[in-house]
């Protein structure tokens, strides 16, 4: 009897199993629906530089519209890139350029909000005074970041008296904001030199915990959220784009306001900013379609309490048409 | 009539134990054998994905190259699997001789009440998530490390080995330490309970000619435990071989070869994990990184062969 009872409930259970799994696989990808009342599941993978965007996004876009749900996840750009190309997301986070060998796959990109990559230092550098007023030019990053010619600070400030050797960081994962930062000094991710460690944050602790190290980070990393100011023990380091010796107004970033507002114009250069793209397998139809028009247009006004950079306006019009 | 009935129903009954008998052997006999197929299918699938990038370059190009410059279609893995020896050695190294001493304290000198207080403590150790162990690593270990660099290259700077050219403390040693941390539970675990299985015979027989108790250790328990204790060191390296999180945030992460415990490495595993999201856009990416896999399986299995030969060899010899 008792074996009897089990065997049931063995059955009963396999059963339920059965009936999750194929509610599991079901109900995939919005088709088209009457145009006011959208419904369906997007699905969405990708790079961890757009994920805290998409979340608010998700978030306002359902309150909209309560029949539409999201899946959604972050494992780098590659992967939101190879799902959508493999079908298996209908919208792909990329925080890099998209490349001639992915379009030609048929990814279809709109670029959705900025981000920037800025360079990092020690609150406690030893030439942090001459770094502050003159700035640092492209070629001294070069130096840095590619031949490792230039090895000491007193090299970066032209002060051949102060010979603190200088502690290169770099991230060990290959990810859009190194990709970005070396294609800003005019190579790829695997040419920077230094020591590889994983993740934003951990780059900015590694820069944090010595007073000698360089680094880089993303626009949501360099500053603290709640100061506005660059995070407590790092400092952006200038980048003197003129060449004039000088750190100018336009190049001393300070506040979180002062960087998105110099993204924002161009003022500040492009690389190390950069657009975030979406990309889908193909021009988007129905929901996924709408749902990224709703992003250029609406959308747009949570980007910047959530910490990113509009688009200036003539780039989402561009974008907008390209979706039409 | 009624005999008739009752002999039938027994013949059923035995007929259905016999199915059930069957069918319970040959479900298990297939669940045993599931786990050989999947490490044999694993290993196919890993060659056929591993395959454009061993058409573009011979097996001896690929395991003997230094350069790491994918884009370029550069693929030299020797800096990785050089590097992927260093920091298990190391590991094992620091982790091994403190590991058999506190089983041998633990079942040699130990009092029962302190002995099944520290026991479980142990075990909590193997089940912390490798990202912690790595976290603690960067906060604590890497300052250490990056302190202790400085030192010896002031005092031992003459020796290759101790020789620091690399200031930030991000290194092999820095892996190792965290490794050993990470691997310690399962040695001493396993010393544990071999030298518990060493007859209380040989201890009292020791004791009795007068013998100290570290003597009994060195010259009685010792000898019967060789084996077992060896076996334990190596699952505690195969586990360091594979380990990917906790390494890949301290070791630094520079693809070259190794020459000082304070200099950066690559192991094979956290090539792995830093590449695999972005891999699709560079042609041969994707083969390389499954290469790199097959090379740690392979570097797996031949470890585990080796280790299993000598342990044979070392059992028949001491006949135990």
């Amino acid at each position: 009897m008792v074996r009897k009872l089990n065997l049931h409930r063995a059955v009963c259970t396999l059963q339920l199993l059965w009936l999750l799994l194929l509610c599991a696989c079901g109900g995939r990808s919005g088709e088209q629906a009457p145009q006011d009342e959208w419904s369906g599941t997007i699905a969405i993978s990708g790079a961890f530089a757009l994920y805290p965007m998409m979340t608010r996004w998700q978030e306002e876009f359902t309150k909209l519209h309560p029949h539409v749900s999201f899946d959604l996840s972050a494992g780098g750009a590659g992967k939101g890139m190879a799902d959508t190309l493999a079908g298996a997301v209908d919208i792909g986070m990329v925080s890099r350029e998209v490349t001639p060998e992915e379009e030609a796959k048929g990814a279809f990109w709109v670029p959705v909000v900025k981000d920037a990559v800025f360079p990092m230092m020690n609150a406690d550098n030893p030439v942090r005074q001459d770094i502050l007023a003159r700035g640092v030019r492209r070629e001294k990053f070069i130096g840095i970041y590619l031949t490792g010619e230039i090895r000491t600070w007193g090299q970066v400030v032209d002060r051949e008296d102060n010979t603190a050797e200088i502690h290169v960081y770099t991230r060990s994962d290959a990810a859009g904001a190194p990709e970005v930062w070396a294609k800003y000094l005019g190579k790829k991710q695997e040419n920077l030199l230094g020591v590889g460690v994983s993740g934003d944050p951990g780059l900015l602790e590694a820069v944090i915990k010595d007073p000698l190290g360089i680094g880089y980070n993303n626009l949501g990393y360099a500053f603290d959220n709640n100061t506005g100011l660059p995070v407590t023990g790092a400092m952006l380091i200038p980048i003197d784009q003129n060449g004039n010796g000088v750190a100018d107004e336009d190049e001393l970033i300070d506040t979180k306001a002062k960087a998105v507002e110099l993204v924002a114009s161009g003022k500040y250069p492009s690389p190390p900013a950069r657009p975030l793209n979406l990309v889908t397998r193909g021009k988007p139809t129905g929901l996924v379609r709408a749902f990224i028009e709703w992003i250029l247009t609406e959308g747009q006004q949570y980007v910047g309490e959530a910490g990113y950079v509009q688009l200036p306006p003539d780039q989402l019009e561009q974008a907008l048409q390209k979706l039409r | 009539m009624r005999v008739e009935t009752s002999l039938s129903s027994a013949r059923a009954s035995l007929q259905r134990r016999r199915v059930l008998d069957n069918l319970a052997k040959s479900l298990s006999r297939l669940l045993t054998l599931l786990p050989l197929t999947l490490f044999l299918v694993m290993l196919v699938v890993l060659a056929f994905r591993a395959l454009p990038i061993l058409r573009s370059a011979t097996l001896g190009e690929l395991l003997g190259r230094r350069v790491w410059l994918p884009s370029q279609g550069r693929f030299g893995f020797l800096p990785f699997i050089l590097s992927t020896l260093w920091v298990t050695a190391a590991g094992v190294v620091l982790a091994a001789p403190p590991c058999v001493l506190t089983a041998i304290y633990l079942v040699e000198y130990a009092r029962p009440g302190f002995r099944n207080a520290i026991k479980p403590l142990l075990d909590i150790l193997a089940a912390i998530p490798s990202v912690v162990y790595g976290v603690w690593g960067v906060v604590a270990i890497v300052p250490i490390v990056q302190m202790l660099g400085r030192q010896s290259n002031q005092w031992w700077g003459f020796i290759p080995l101790f020789r620091s050219s690399n200031p930030t403390g991000y290194s092999i040693l820095a892996g190792a330490i965290v490794l050993a941390v990470m691997i310690a539970p399962f040695i001493v675990s396993v010393a544990y309970e071999v030298l518990e299985s060493v007859p209380g015979g040989s201890r009292e027989a020791s004791l009795a000619v007068g013998a100290t108790q570290w003597q009994t250790v060195r010259h009685a328990v010792l000898p019967q435990a060789r084996a077992g204790i060896f076996a334990g060191v190596v699952l505690g390296a195969s586990r360091a071989l594979g380990e990917t999180m906790a390494v890949l945030m301290v070791v630094g992460n520079v693809p070259q070869i190794p020459r000082s415990l304070f200099d950066a490495a690559y192991p094979l595993p956290a090539l792995i994990a830093n590449n695999y999201g972005e891999m699709l856009s560079i042609p041969l990416y994707d083969a390389a990184l499954m290469m790199a896999a097959l090379i740690l399986l392979l570097m797996v299995l031949a470890f585990n062969v080796l280790s299993t030969l000598i342990l044979r060899h070392a059992i028949r010899r001491n006949e135990l």
